[in-house]
C-alpha cells in the first residue's frame, strides 16, 4: 500500500541520473581497455610464436614436470639438447635425476671460518650456467655474501658490494645467504600456476617449462635468493657446464624464476655441492639430515645453531653456527 | 780441541757467506731485517725472506688431489700455498735426513738460522723447533712420549693439543672434505691440517676477494647512481 516507487526522493539531475559519457571516463575506459588488449596480446603470444615457427605444439601443450611420464619427459630431455646446441653451440647431457630415499638435505655455514672471499658465489655462477657475460648484465648468482659489522646481526647495515684490497676486514664478518630450502617455504605457496615446489628431500625447484615469470615467489622470498631471467642467458660455449638437469642447471630460457636447488645434479648424485667444494676455509657444511652419522647431524646435536629471520617462521634448512 | 772447534767454525762462516750472498741478491740487493719472532725476548733479528717466490709444487704423495677430478671447473686450491725456489725439479726430495744427519738436534737454536730463513715461527708457546719435530728422525714428528708420529699421520700432532678441533675434524665439521658426501657412491678426500694452515704461522692469511656480483647500472640505489647524486649536491 505505500510503495517505495512512489515515496518523492531528494530530487536529482539528469546528468546524474544518466550519467552521460563525459571526456574523462571515455578516456579512462580506453585506457584500461587498451591495457586489457595488451594483456590478452600478452597472454596470446606463445600461439604468435607457434605460427612463426619459433616453438612447437609439442612445446607449447608440454605438461607440468610431475605430470610427465618417463617416455615424454625423455622426449622433451632430448629436444632441450638439441635446443641448446642449436642455441649456444655445446650439446650438453641433461638428465632427470630424482631424490634418493631416506634423504633430506641441509646445510650448516660456520660464520667464525668465513672469510668474505666469494669463492663459493663465482662457483655457483660456474656450475649452474648463470647468465654471466654482458657488461650490463646482472650477475645471477645464487649465493649473495653479506658484509657485517662485528657486535650484531643487522642485515638492514650489511654490504653486498664490499670489495676492499684483502679479506677478511679486522671489524667485519660475512654472512653468505642463498635458498634457505625453508620447510614452510613461501614462495612456492604463492605461485599461481604451481611452477615450484618442494621435492621429497627437501630441495625446492622450479619448472623453467612451466613458470610463467610473474615473480610473486621474489616477493613472497624473505631471504631474496630467487633471481630472474629479464633477459636471455648470455655463456660462452667454452664456459658451459655441460652435466645439467631438468630441474636444476639447465640453461634457463628468458622470463622464468631460477633459484638454488643444492646442486641437485650433484648431491641427487652423493657428491657434495659446488660452494661447498671450492670453499677455502671449510666452512661449509652439507649432509644428510635423517643420517644420524652425517656431519649436519653432528652439527646439529653438538653446535649452537641460529636460523635466518627465525620470526618469519619459514624453517629452513639451512642452518649458520659461529665455532672456532 | 778448542782450537779445532774454532777452526772449523772459521772454515764453516768462509763457506757460508756466499750461500747468503746469493740469499740477499735474489732479494733485491738489500736484505731487509726484521725483528726476531721465535727467540722470545732474546735480541735476535732474521733476515726476511724474499717474499714474491713461485709457488712450489710439492710432491703428489705430500699434496693428495682435492675433490674429484671431474670438477675442473670448479677452483679448489688449498689456502696454504708454499713459496720458495722450485727444488723439486733440481732433484730435491724434502728428505730431512739428507742435511739433518749431519746436523744433530739441539733443543735451543740461536736465530738466524742459515736454512729455513723463510719459517717464521708464529704458532703459541711453540718456540723451538723440537716441539714438534722429531729430534733423532726429522722426517717424523715427536709424540708425547718421544716415538715417532709419521708425516702423513701429522693430523695426531696438531691433536696433541687442539684435541676439540681434532674431534670436530674427525666428524667431518672443522676443515674441508671434497668429492662424495655419500662414501657409499664414491671417494671422498679430506683435507690434513697443514694442506690448509701453514704449522709454523697457522692463522690464514687475508686474501683478495673475488669481484663483487655486478649491481644493475641504472636501478635506483645503484653504487654509479648515487656517487653522481651525491657530487650534485656538492659545491
Amino acid at each position: 500500500m505505500n510503495d517505495p516507487a512512489a515515496t518523492p526522493g531528494p530530487s536529482r539531475s539528469l546528468e546524474e541520473v544518466y550519467k552521460p559519457i563525459t571526456r574523462r571516463t571515455f578516456l579512462k575506459g580506453a585506457a584500461a581497455s587498451l591495457v586489457g588488449m595488451a594483456g590478452l596480446m600478452a597472454a596470446l603470444r606463445p600461439l604468435l610464436e607457434l605460427e612463426r615457427g619459433e616453438i612447437t605444439l609439442e612445446q607449447l601443450l608440454q605438461k607440468h614436470y610431475r605430470e610427465l611420464t618417463p617416455e615424454e619427459l625423455n622426449r622433451i630431455l632430448r629436444r632441450l639438447e638439441e635446443e641448446t646446441e642449436r642455441q649456444h653451440g655445446v650439446r650438453p647431457h641433461i638428465r632427470d635425476i630424482r631424490p634418493m630415499p631416506g634423504v633430506e638435505f641441509a646445510y650448516a655455514l660456520n660464520l667464525t671460518r668465513c672469510i668474505g672471499c666469494r669463492k663459493c658465489a663465482h662457483a655457483c655462477l660456474r656450475e649452474n650456467n648463470q647468465s654471466r657475460e654482458d657488461a650490463d648484465d646482472i650477475e645471477m648468482s645464487y649465493i649473495r655474501v653479506l658484509e657485517l659489522q662485528k657486535g650484531a646481526i643487522n642485515l638492514e647495515t650489511s654490504n653486498v658490494y664490499y670489495d676492499p684490497e684483502r679479506v677478511p676486514q679486522p671489524d667485519k664478518y660475512y654472512m653468505p645467504v642463498q635458498c634457505q630450502q625453508c620447510r614452510q617455504s613461501p614462495c612456492t605457496k604463492v605461485c599461481p600456476v604451481q611452477a615450484t615446489w618442494q621435492e621429497p628431500d627437501g630441495i625446492v625447484v622450479v619448472d623453467y617449462n612451466w613458470c610463467i615469470g610473474c615473480r610473486y615467489c621474489m616477493a613472497a622470498c624473505p631471504y631474496d635468493a630467487r633471481r630472474f631471467n629479464y633477459k636471455k642467458p648470455t655463456i660462452p660455449p667454452e664456459a658451459i657446464n655441460p652435466n645439467q638437469s631438468y630441474l636444476s642447471n639447465r640453461i634457463r630460457p628468458k622470463g622464468v624464476v631460477e633459484k638454488c636447488t643444492f646442486c641437485l645434479h650433484r648431491t641427487r648424485e652423493g657428491k657434495y655441492p659446488a660452494c661447498l667444494e671450492v670453499c677455502p676455509t671449510g666452512a661449509r657444511v652439507f649432509g644428510n639430515l635423517l643420517d644420524p652419522d652425517s656431519e649436519i647431524s653432528y652439527i646439529l646435536r653438538n653446535k649452537r645453531v641460529y636460523i635466518l629471520k627465525e620470526e618469519v617462521g619459514t624453517l629452513p634448512r639451512f642452518y649458520y653456527f659461529f665455532e672456532k | 780441541m778448542r782450537a779445532v772447534l774454532q777452526w772449523c767454525s772459521a772454515v764453516l762462516a768462509v763457506v757460508m757467506v756466499p750461500v747468503l750472498g746469493l740469499r740477499g741478491g735474489a732479494s733485491g740487493g738489500t736484505a731487509p731485517v726484521a725483528p726476531g719472532t721465535a727467540a722470545g725476548g732474546q735480541n735476535t733479528t732474521v733476515a726476511a725472506f724474499p717474499v714474491e717466490l713461485p709457488v712450489v709444487e710439492k710432491p703428489p704423495a705430500q699434496q693428495p688431489p682435492v675433490g674429484l677430478p671431474g670438477d675442473a671447473h670448479l677452483d679448489k686450491t688449498p689456502p696454504r700455498a708454499t713459496r720458495g725456489l722450485d727444488l723439486v725439479k733440481l732433484g730435491w726430495t724434502y728428505n730431512c735426513m739428507e742435511c739433518h744427519k749431519l746436523l744433530p738436534a739441539r733443543w735451543h737454536y740461536d736465530r738466524p738460522m742459515v736454512e729455513h730463513q723463510d719459517i717464521r715461527l708464529e704458532h703459541g708457546n711453540n718456540r723451538f723447533c723440537l716441539n714438534c719435530h722429531h729430534p733423532t728422525n726429522r722426517n717424523a714428528f715427536v709424540d708425547y712420549d718421544g716415538s715417532e708420529i709419521p708425516e702423513p699421520d701429522v693430523v695426531l700432532l696438531c691433536a696433541k693439543c687442539h684435541g676439540t678441533i681434532y674431534r670436530d675434524w674427525k666428524a667431518g665439521v672443522h676443515g674441508r672434505r671434497n668429492g662424495y658426501w655419500d662414501t657409499r657412491r664414491g671417494p671422498q678426500t679430506q683435507l690434513r691440517c697443514i694442506q690448509c694452515h701453514d704449522p709454523h704461522r697457522p692463522a690464514f692469511a687475508p686474501m683478495k676477494p673475488l669481484p663483487p656480483l655486478r649491481y644493475p647500472p641504472r636501478a635506483a640505489g645503484s653504487p654509479e647512481r648515487t656517487r653522481t647524486a651525491r657530487n650534485l649536491h656538492r659545491p
